[in-house]
């Protein structure tokens, strides 16, 4: 494909492997430009750009308490992320983050209240609750892939649908029965139960709790699990090839079951540490925030690389973070969303950059036959 | 011109005017037709003429340049010299829609049609004449109509995914029908049916060949092409060997000029075979459509010894590799590695008890393309040590085996991080058999092991499998190039629709007696076994009385 301009020719090639200047040069341009574009587009809404991007800034990570409650929403968010990651690996499509989320919640909840009840409490309580919120992720995930792995029916649907029916459970526990889970107390408006205090995540500062350091730690693990074991490398070869998976003896339906399972875990794990590190208890209203959904986001914006997923977990949390006080400053919060969605395009299209190269050449012939 | 197929100046076909005097006129006529493919030539000089009224059939190898050919009558291919006359008027065809304007239309091996629309929606679609408000009543009324006329009968309100590959192949024949063709061209019909679904086509071909219109019918089976059509051309390497009267060709000739090449006889090292390392007892198994593509297969290779199986593709070599590799399931039979037997086990336990594996698909199945090289030189390694200990695996022990394994067998142009998929085919099955035979097989199948690769890859492809069987391992080769069968081959094997037409020892092999053994005939008197195949064609061949 080429363009001519004038004396010049603009080619288009195809290149298999991108140089070091463009891995690491195109995503920042991407986000430069997208960033740009935002600016435009705010200050056609007759908002100052600056004092709007300065502001985000200054909400999401200025000061302590911004820093913490950023890194707080990015914990949630970088295990919906990694869950997403290690699916889409092998290019199956776990939708369901969100329901395996809300599933992980409606365990750890469960159990950390009968854990209570019955006077087991303390770490020993913490470990069983996140276990079981990881477990019931999995398991969730699991009425998805045994059918995927099996009988071959399409995972995106569903994992997509399971999620609306976690979202009919969780609302059913609390709102429409006198379930194990439901404050019998409060007879107004109906809330969850709260867990014992001894089962409440370990607070630093703030109100950033442990499970920040859980969810590295799972990066960190999903890295290494990816890179250098023979779970990651069948993922790897599976991912590319089903056909050359099974040529080589590799087990491919046990693999998309792990796969899913692991990635259901994740998702679940993060419900467990939503319940005993920010909320207490079963919260609907809290926990239908599309935290799954946006895991998918921020995987594809760290281009399924485990480690890649925290910064940008971060970034998307800091966001959300600062839109409430954008608010108070008449920058409306949607001018937020807005940028959200023109960074993620514009860094999805400067992914064409990474498999293109362009040339610019003058153009040989004419020109410069005559010329001479 | 058989008996049949006169009659055609009786019945009412306006615009067919035709048979003036003994002479009929010509439909098509191609001249001197050449079209080469990155420098190939798959057409070379190909001359080619087709009567109003007949079956013409195409006849040739795999490669011979048939489906070449008749793309360019189809319009799909524009010649790179050469000329097309329709009706004798000299046209010009740039795409396979003014062909279909001309009254040319092909029906493809693969199909093209809409899965969810029905018989009828796939006739108006991309119909000229269809508008945008179409009465879906007079449209199935017609197409019941054109069906009942030519034997072509499929309920015009059937979806197209309920119907069977046969019926589907009806529709594919009556959208042509019904867009005005009359110069139908047939790709291999018969590959994809069943046998009485076949003869249901050969009767439709007559219906429509007594209507006066002209069909080409491409294949490589010899009774077929004798059953049904009244005029034949060979093709072959891409030129055109010659044409005649089907009543005055017979299997013999025929197959001679499909496969006559000189063969010169190979000078090799006999070496003696040892004991049966691979035995496939009485194996029956399903192609992908269902149809049985394995019947009761037995075979027999020995240590150091090669076995060719030789065919046209399309008769179960695929599924055989398959079956024996553990990636598609048998119905019966039994298939021994030395004495064990593995018909049942997974293709993980079959690798570990030392079958190696060349796959015909070698982009995704020998390999995984989007991969580095070396993880896919790991590929079946990976899982004992040095590559891994426990369940890790050692990065730095892949690379340096892949960069041996590279050495030893002279594997060029990798780059770090570079896709497998863009090393070229030669350094590709390299790559796949160095990966194979560094596990020390006791069994290689090697499907196609030299296909698309360059003179001098196919030389050091070739001289690898030798030296392998000399150092003890039996091969089981599957391929479809002659001259490699009978070059390498301590033994060949003969496959023809899933059956086991004949053995032969290659010194004794004629191209003649593998040509019709590899078209369906069995060769009289060549020392091999009788085909069952002859029975069904029996009952057929004595029509015309």
């Amino acid at each position: 494909m080429s363009l001519s301009l004038g004396a010049f020719e603009l080619t288009v090639e195809r290149q298999q492997i991108p140089s070091r200047l463009v891995r690491i040069g195109a995503p920042t341009a991407s986000v430069a430009f997208g960033l740009l574009v935002g600016a435009l587009i705010i200050w056609a809404a007759g908002q100052d750009p600056i004092l709007a991007y300065t502001e985000m800034a200054k909400k999401g990570f200025g000061g302590r308490l911004a820093l913490t409650g950023t890194l707080v929403l990015a914990t949630p968010l970088i295990l919906t992320g990694l869950a997403a990651v290690v699916a889409f690996r092998m290019k199956v499509w776990n939708i369901g983050a969100e329901g395996q989320l809300i599933l992980g919640a409606v365990a750890s909840s469960g159990l950390g209240l009968w854990l209570g009840d019955n006077g087991i409490g303390g770490p020993v309580g913490i470990v069983l609750m996140l276990a079981a919120g990881a477990g019931a992720g999995a398991l969730w995930a699991a009425l998805a892939a045994l059918p995927r792995a099996y009988l071959n029916t399409d995972e995106v649907i569903s994992t997509l649908m399971l999620n609306f029916v976690a979202l009919g459970i969780m609302n059913y526990l609390i709102f429409s029965s006198f379930s194990h889970w439901r404050d019998p107390g409060r007879a107004t408006f109906p809330v969850g139960r709260f867990v014992d205090d001894s089962m409440f995540l370990h607070r630093f500062t703030g109100r950033l709790h442990i499970g920040l350091f859980i969810a590295l730690a799972a990066a960190g693990v999903l890295w290494w699990a990816l890179r250098s074991t023979r779970w990651g490398f069948e993922v790897w070869v599976t991912g590319d090839s089903p056909r050359a998976a099974l040529y080589s003896g590799m087990r491919v339906d046990r693999k998309i079951l792990s796969v899913l399972m692991v990635s259901g875990a994740l998702a679940g794990l993060g419900g467990g540490i939503e319940v005993g590190g920010v909320l207490g208890n079963l919260d609907p209203r809290a926990l239908s925030l599309g935290v799954g959904f946006a895991g998918i986001v921020v995987a594809a914006l760290a281009r399924l690389s485990p480690l890649g997923v925290i910064p940008v977990a971060i970034l998307v949390a800091s966001f959300t973070n600062a839109k409430p006080g954008l608010q108070v400053l008449g920058i409306p919060s949607e001018i937020v969303t807005l940028l959200e969605g023109i960074l993620f395009l514009c860094i999805v299209g400067g992914e064409w950059f990474l498999r293109n190269a362009l040339r610019l050449q003058r153009r040989a012939g004419p020109v410069e036959a005559a010329a001479s | 011109m058989t008996g049949d197929s006169n009659p055609a100046a009786s019945p009412a076909e306006p615009d067919t005017s035709e048979v003036a005097g003994g002479e009929p006129r010509a439909a098509a006529r191609l001249s001197a037709i050449t079209k080469s493919f990155f420098g190939v030539p798959a057409n070379d000089r190909v001359d080619f003429d087709l009567r109003w009224g007949e079956i013409h059939a195409l006849l040739g190898e795999n490669g011979a340049g048939k489906s070449t050919l008749c793309s360019v009558l189809a319009g799909l291919y524009h010649p790179d010299s050469g000329e097309i006359h329709l009706d004798s008027e000299r046209v010009d065809l740039a795409s396979p829609q003014q062909a279909l304007e001309h009254g040319v239309g092909m029906v493809y091996q693969h199909f093209r049609l809409v899965d969810r629309f029905t018989v009828a929606e796939n006739l108006a679609l991309g119909h000229p004449e269809t508008g945008f408000v179409t009465s879906r009543r007079s449209l199935e009324r017609q197409v019941a109509e054109l069906g009942r006329r030519y034997g072509l009968e499929v309920s015009p309100k059937a979806a197209i995914w309920q119907l069977s590959v046969g019926e589907q192949q009806r529709v594919e024949i009556l959208k042509l029908l019904y867009r005005g063709v009359r110069i139908l061209i047939l790709d291999e019909p018969t590959a994809v049916l069943t046998p009485q679904e076949a003869q249901s086509l050969f009767k439709t071909m007559r219906a429509m060949a007594a209507d006066g219109q002209a069909i080409i019918f491409v294949s490589h089976k010899l009774d077929e092409v004798l059953e049904v059509s009244d005029r034949v051309t060979v093709l072959r390497d891409g030129e055109r060997v010659g044409s005649m009267e089907t009543a005055e060709a017979d299997p013999a000739t025929l197959a001679r000029m499909m496969v006559g090449r000189d063969l010169a006889t190979p000078d090799r090292t006999k070496t003696t075979a040892g004991a049966a390392a691979l035995s496939v007892r009485g194996l029956f198994a399903d192609g992908d459509r269902g149809l049985e593509a394995l019947r009761d297969v037995d075979l027999e290779v020995k240590e150091s010894q090669i076995v060719g199986v030789a065919g046209v593709a399309g008769n179960g070599q695929r599924e055989l590799a398959e079956v024996i590799t553990g990636l598609r399931r048998s119905k019966r039979g039994q298939i021994f590695l030395g004495d064990v037997d593995i018909t049942r086990s997974s293709t993980l336990d079959r690798i570990k008890l030392g079958l190696g594996f060349v796959p015909e698909d070698r982009m995704r199945t020998g390999m995984a393309g989007g991969l580095p090289l070396a993880a896919n030189l790991a590929l079946k390694a990976y899982r004992q040590p040095p590559l891994s200990k426990g369940p890790v695996v050692s990065q730095k022990a892949v690379e340096e085996r892949a960069r041996s394994l590279e050495k030893q067998f002279d594997i060029r142009g990798v780059r770090w991080a570079m896709p497998t998929s863009l090393l070229s085919g030669g350094n590709i099955q390299r790559a796949i058999l160095a990966r194979e035979l560094s596990a020390r097989p006791r069994v290689l199948v090697a499907a196609a092991p030299t296909r698309g690769l360059d003179v001098a890859a196919i030389d050091a492809i070739r001289q690898i499998l030798l030296d392998e069987r000399d150092a003890g391992t039996a091969i089981l080769m599957i391929s479809e190039d002659l001259e490699e069968i009978l070059d390498l081959s301590d033994e060949i094997v003969v496959l023809y629709e899933g059956r086991v037409m004949g053995r032969l020892d290659p010194d004794d092999a004629s191209p003649e007696v593998l040509g019709m053994l590899m078209a369906g005939r069995t060769a009289e008197g060549a020392g091999t076994t009788a085909g069952p195949a002859d029975d069904a064609a029996a009952d057929t061949a004595t029509e015309p009385a």
